[in-house]
């Protein structure tokens, strides 16, 4: 049992991240960014980079993933997707953009680093037990704790500074924001920048401990757009609810369901679409909150 | 008094349809002008127009000597321009401070916008309340107390009122009336005025332009239109004499 939860508590922190940054995006700008996954993957290939190959510390080069993919949102923001909004009023047009890029993303990625599954050293060693009813290593444990610190810094940074405010403004009533003088050009760009951060960094943590592949980033957009679904979409806290029910879901699918076999994922499946028949909003659907 | 806001000959159209036809109108420092007429007269797109959410199509519109049409509407609000919108438009899930302080998001002067915070929340006590609670959850009248405050949280010297009536409890719109006359008074602010309800418009402000179908087709002081015989029949419903 508390195995369970503690791995629950684990998944369910690092799904809420990369849930948060979806979830931004969508609020913000109407966008599915259906390359979240391979935003991810890119973080994870940066951090095993600077860290796993050229030696630098593994807070740096965290720090690198997070700015790399920043920097990439932003332009990925501002050189396509921007005009094509400007362009087109369907919705469709922005979804079609957003596959390319996963496309192009795992193009650039496959170009760059290879279809190799790659891992780095451990961060730190050893092994928590508690008398075998619980066991994590500590590196987990270590990449759990920075995960909720940096989603809590998440919430406090939108909640408290004026630009989260304006952020949330923008997703609440775009014509007030202007009204207001919110610059929507420049804040839809950094709120873009700001979702690709989260998913750089949920990779450049979970390199440590799982590795990274080109492979991992469809299935990662795909839990990521569940957990959103599960949530509610545009919601901070149903992003949140979304991941960790998520995490739990699969920590007592891995304890209980495996003596059937890998099915896991398709009961959860099953459920997510019995419950989106009744809910279709999520659980905590309304705009940005 | 000096002129403020200057229109000339502003022409504006969406998709093709006139929504002003050459409309030249002006407002003088400390003026309250109202600008009465029916649903699509072209009231809001003047306001659309001197916010920069609309793009003129030609003439000009000034704002203290500075051309205000091809600017952005982010720029206009940091020149001293704010807009309380029809619909209210409130950013629903967030605080009612929350809301006060996006009022305030041009300016960068702690002190200051502390200081005209505590002049809002003075001004509506109902606010202070309601602190905290999410804006959606407020009632019509205190939603638009709220808005109202939100524009004053950018200091502004113009201030521009989108239909503040509209869907408000009747004694409420009393009191908002009061409030108008009082942000005009007390602190110095112009008062661009876009109303439906013409007779509450027309009591409260200094000088009026009357719209039809994108044209000013009557302008005047305000007292002497509330008993201008063509702006009875047209916009006063043609009510009972002496109603007014």
């Amino acid at each position: 049992m508390e195995q369970i939860l503690a791995n629950g508590v684990y998944l369910g922190s690092q799904y809420a991240m990369i849930a948060l940054g979806l979830t931004l995006i969508f609020a913000l700008m109407n966008v599915l960014n259906f390359a979240h996954g391979q935003m991810y993957v890119l973080g994870g290939f940066v951090t095993y980079t600077f860290y796993g190959q050229l030696g630098l510390p593994f807070v740096v080069a965290l720090l690198i993933s997070c700015v790399t993919l920043a920097i990439l949102g932003a332009l990925i923001e501002k050189f396509l997707f921007a005009p094509v909004i400007k362009r087109s009023a369907r919705d469709e047009s922005t979804m079609l953009l957003a596959a390319g890029i996963a496309f192009l993303l795992d193009a650039i990625i496959l170009l760059v680093f290879g279809e190799k599954q790659r891992g780095v050293p451990k961060i730190v060693n050893g092994v928590f037990n508690w008398d075998f009813r619980l066991i994590m290593p500590y590196d987990r444990i270590l990449i759990c704790v920075l995960a909720i610190l940096s989603i809590v810094g998440f919430i406090a940074f939108m909640q408290y500074s004026k630009t989260g405010r304006a952020l949330r403004a923008l997703a609440q009533d775009r014509v007030a924001a202007q009204l207001m003088g919110v610059n929507v050009d420049r804040y839809s760009m950094i709120g873009f920048a700001l979702g690709a951060m989260l998913a750089g960094l949920v990779g450049g943590l979970l390199v440590t401990i799982t590795g990274i592949n080109l492979g991992m980033g469809g299935p990662t957009s795909i839990k990521a757009f569940m957990m959103v679904m599960i949530g509610g979409a545009g919601v901070i806290s149903g992003a949140i609810a979304g991941g960790i029910i998520l995490g739990f879901l699969e920590a007592i699918g891995l304890a209980v369901l495996s003596q059937y076999g890998d099915i896991t994922y398709l009961l959860i499946f099953i459920s997510l679409m019995i419950f989106l028949a009744i809910r279709p909003q999520g659980l905590m659907g309304k705009p940005w909150g | 008094m000096s002129e403020m806001l200057n229109f000339k000959n502003v022409e504006l159209f969406y998709d093709h349809v006139y929504a002003l036809k050459g409309v030249s109108m002006h407002l003088s420092q400390g003026e309250t002008v109202a600008l009465i007429g029916s649903n699509g007269a072209g009231k809001s797109s003047i306001l659309r127009a001197i916010t920069g959410l609309a793009k003129i199509k030609s003439g000009s519109i000034e704002f203290m000597g500075q051309r205000l049409d091809g600017r952005t509407a982010s720029d206009i609000v940091g020149m001293g321009i704010a807009m309380v919108p029809e619909g209210r438009r409130v950013f629903p899930f967030m605080s009612v401070r929350d809301n006060l302080m996006m009022g305030a998001f041009t300016r960068s002067d702690k002190k200051g916008i502390a200081d005209t915070l505590d002049s809002v929340l003075e001004r509506f006590p109902r606010l202070k309340e309601r602190y905290s609670q999410a804006a959606g959850t407020l009632s019509g009248g205190e939603q638009q107390m709220m808005v109202i405050g939100r524009a004053l949280m950018a200091k502004p010297k113009l201030l521009l009122l989108d239909e503040p009536s509209l869907g408000i409890a009747p004694k409420l719109v009393q009191d908002i009336a009061r409030s108008i006359v009082a942000i005009n008074r007390d602190e110095g602010v112009s008062v661009l005025l876009v109303e439906q309800n013409s007779r509450m418009a027309l009591s409260i402000s200094h000088r009026a332009y009357a719209l039809t179908t994108g044209s000013v087709v009557i302008e005047g002081n305000s007292k002497e239109l509330l008993h201008d015989d063509r702006i009875k029949a047209a916009y006063l419903g043609g009510e009972i004499e002496g109603a007014a």
